[in-house]
């Protein structure tokens, strides 16, 4: 086994500091070359360089191009290595369960169903999803913010339209259990039922009410003619002119019409 | 089964393409496999003879971009440590060869990194898997004289890098 590695014997034959050939004849590098391909190879090519640099020392662009040419031709042949590389354990078998003959699905149903898995597993399955029901949405149901919108302003006049009807129904039902439930008004005669809960009247408060009555009766046809008549006097006195209440009042000749 | 010799031929090369562009050994196991299950389904339009490479290598390429523009938008791309790399496995002989191997993978990989995208897909295209300079102008959809020039810069930036991180290894 060599005492030094390949980069410690490039860098010490690179090393400005040292001449090459000393470091390159030391025992460890010596021997290190002596095993090593890869290293032979490129001291051949160093030394190509050197030997170019060595022949004409004064030009230093001859020597650049002479020794990078020689660097060049070591990297292209070093380059080739880097084609084929080993995948690692169990990469074949990965390849060939991957690329696994699977068989054609057989009938609709098979292949419907092998087709909507390939659909499904898309990535933007779910968005597009979500997109075609919002289409399909509105396409159904119409726009629902152009419904909210609309809603919120005619709320009311919906409830009214909608509501009205039964709450009028609701409120005649009220008033007519309301009046169902509420005493109706009696006549004076009738207030005092002959039952037991009735209070007793006095016989002279029912004597006096007889008479009254008895006097109301007699006396309202008298009232009654002097009412009429007051009225007829209060009309004549109103009408123009003293013309008697009821005689129509001829229209006035208009000037305008008249030609005399 | 054709299909499975197929894969474990071409595996090692599509998986190193795809790690070419992945720049992680597990986003490029994914990317590999992507692109052996696309090559699975696209079976019955396979190319033949010569016409067949370059097309096996646009379907890599596209799915590798199409891979890198998903990345891009899901996590920032990580890149691969040293030691990663150093892991790899070689199917080179003997404990020793191997650790050289991938030493200079890691060396090679480390500095194909610090290159643009177009000058490494250019070089991974031509250096790395040989393909003509005229169909990797074709994969590219760029003039030949560009892949060209461009070829011969990515180079010499490639060895300076290559030349840069030896020295910065050593003096680490």
């Amino acid at each position: 086994m060599s005492a030094i590695t390949c980069d410690q014997l490039r860098a010490g034959i690179l090393d400005p500091g040292t001449l090459p050939g000393d470091w390159a004849r030391r025992p460890e590098a010596a021997g290190h070359i002596r095993t090593c391909p890869a290293c032979q190879d490129w001291l051949d090519a160093f030394t190509a360089g050197e030997q170019a640099w060595a022949a004409e020392p004064a030009n230093d662009f001859a020597t650049q191009i002479i020794a990078r040419t020689a660097g060049v031709e070591a990297v292209l042949r070093d380059l080739p290595l880097l084609a084929d590389m080993d995948p690692g354990a169990g990469f074949t078998e990965r390849v060939l369960r991957a690329t696994s003959r699977k068989p054609a699905p057989q009938g609709w149903r098979a292949r419907v169903s092998g087709a909507w898995r390939a659909l499904v597993r898309r990535p933007r399955f779910a968005w597009e999803a979500a997109y075609v029901a919002t289409v399909c949405w509105v396409l159904v149901f119409g726009n629902p913010v152009g419904a909210i919108e609309w809603s919120a302003t005619n709320i009311g006049a919906v409830a009214r339209e909608r509501l009205g009807p039964p709450v009028k129904e609701l409120r005649a039902d009220i008033e007519t259990w309301r009046a169902r439930i509420a005493p109706e008004p009696r006549p004076a005669q009738q207030a005092a039922p002959a039952g037991a809960m009735a209070e007793p009247v006095p016989p002279v408060v029912r004597a006096w009410q007889s008479a009254a009555a008895w006097l109301r009766n007699l006396t309202t046809p008298v009232v009654e003619a002097f009412r009429l008549t007051w009225e007829s006097v209060a009309a004549w006195f109103e009408s123009p002119a003293g013309q008697p209440p009821g005689t129509p009042t001829e229209p006035r000749a208009d000037a305008a019409r008249s030609p005399q | 089964m054709a299909w499975e010799a197929f894969v474990r031929q071409m595996q090692g090369r599509l998986f190193a393409l795809a790690y070419s562009y992945a720049g992680d050994r597990e986003d490029a196991r994914d990317l590999a496999q992507d692109i052996f299950v696309r090559l699975y389904e696209a079976r019955s339009q396979w190319p033949a003879g010569d016409e067949f490479l370059p097309w096996l290598f646009r379907v890599a390429r596209n799915r590798s971009v199409d891979y890198l523009r998903r990345r891009s938008v899901r996590r920032p791309a990580s890149t691969a440590g040293e030691t990663e790399l150093a892991q790899l496995p070689d199917p080179s002989p003997g404990a020793e060869a191997r650790a050289i191997d991938a030493d200079r993978r890691t060396l090679l990989h480390a500095a194909l990194r610090g290159l643009s995208a177009i000058n490494r897909e250019i070089v991974v295209l031509r250096d790395v898997h040989g393909l003509p300079i005229q169909q990797v102008a074709a994969l590219l959809g760029i003039p030949l004289g560009t892949v060209k020039s461009r070829a011969s810069r990515a180079r010499v930036e490639l060895t300076e890098r290559v030349l840069a991180l030896s020295r910065g290894r050593g003096d680490a």
